[in-house]
């Protein structure tokens, strides 16, 4: 099958919008979905962009029953690591159902960690649900390490409120 | 004790550097630092730096048996959650174990949390190691969840070779 990979533009917004829902549906979470088409508009294609995507295109022949040629994307940002300097965390990858088992979810992967390098970075961290078996099994046969297992890292998290309302001023100890 | 927070300069590279390397003997991963303090000073205060930092300072009265008055630092940087939006990242949090249980931990937490909200982050995420059940409680208290022991989620990575081999197969434009 014919695809292209390249960088996503702002037009790119509402299909990303769509999977964004679609991969939170896969993962059980969709209520928890807050960020909405205009949200990635501005987050990401303003001057301070807080990410950058790329997206996957079929032509249109062969398009999805619902007519969508951008079947995958990656959403990805710089990091850093006070140990090894520049990193690049991959938050999101995701091919449509039907788009799978054609070397879409790897090409994706594979430019973002190409990006990564030509920016400096030395490392490519992203985070999977252990139940996850499919995307360990794809993770683990492209050869990443999983370093919760291994080193026993721990992901950690303070949500605060929803966007623009009040945020604690200070980390207060629970009682 | 008295103490101060404050943004990092680049003249506080060379501090941050030394307690990174403290963090890192401490975490038993001293073997995997790589980075200088030079590295430091290029990517933390050029004109798009990769990160930022504040640091906890003491008074000239209170300085360590070595003469330091930086003692403690945090360095974190924004990313992004497509279920939330804009986040902070907390790359690492230390205190010098002698200025311990004085509130300076909180405070440059907190200052994160403060300069997270400015930026609107609707969440803070950092990574903790399993056996350092100390930190972990003590963020567990400043009503941090562990979505690993939760959710289940695991902390993946490319690096070296396999990152290598994964970008070498990157379609052509």
């Amino acid at each position: 099958m014919d695809f292209s990979i390249r960088a996503a533009n702002l037009e790119d917004c509402k299909d990303i919008a769509r999977m964004i829902m679609e991969l939170a549906e896969y993962e059980k979470v969709s209520e928890h979905v807050k960020v909405t088409q205009k949200d990635l508009e501005q987050d990401g294609f303003s001057k301070n962009p807080f990410f950058h995507g790329i997206v996957a295109e079929v032509p249109e022949a062969q398009r999805t029953k619902d007519g969508h040629v951008k079947i995958g994307y990656a959403l990805y940002f710089l990091s850093y690591s006070s140990w090894k300097g520049r990193c690049v965390y991959m938050e999101d990858l995701y091919v449509m159902p039907e788009f799978r088992g054609k070397g879409i979810g790897k090409a994706l992967m594979s430019k973002v960690a190409q990006l990564g390098m030509a920016a400096g970075c030395t490392q490519l961290n992203f985070t999977v649900l252990d139940w996850n078996k499919a995307s360990l099994d794809f993770y683990a046969a492209q050869g990443c390490s999983d370093v919760t297992a291994s080193l026993g890292y721990h992901v950690m998290r303070c949500e605060g409120a929803e966007r623009g309302e009040a945020w604690p001023n200070t980390i207060e100890d629970r009682q | 004790m008295d103490f101060k927070i404050r943004a990092a300069k680049q003249e506080d590279c060379k501090e941050i550097s030394r307690m990174i390397i403290e963090l890192a003997v401490f975490e038993k991963m001293q073997d995997q630092l790589k980075i200088s303090t030079q590295e430091l000073e290029r990517n933390g205060f050029c004109s798009n730096p990769r990160f930022e930092c504040q640091v906890a300072e003491v008074s000239e009265e209170h300085k360590s048996s070595q003469g330091y008055t930086v003692v403690g630092f945090v360095l974190y940087y924004y990313t992004y959650s497509t279920w939330m939006g804009p986040t902070v990242c907390m790359e690492d949090l230390y205190v010098m174990p002698e200025y311990r249980g004085k509130g300076i931990g909180k405070g440059l937490m907190s200052k994160v949390a403060q300069v997270g909200k400015e930026k609107e982050c609707t969440r803070l995420q950092l990574t903790v190691l399993d056996w350092n059940t100390r930190s972990l409680d003590f963020y567990i208290m400043k009503g941090a969840r562990d979505m690993t022991a939760s959710e289940g989620w695991l902390a993946l990575r490319f690096d070296g070779e396999a990152l290598d081999k994964l970008a070498a197969e990157a379609p052509k434009d």
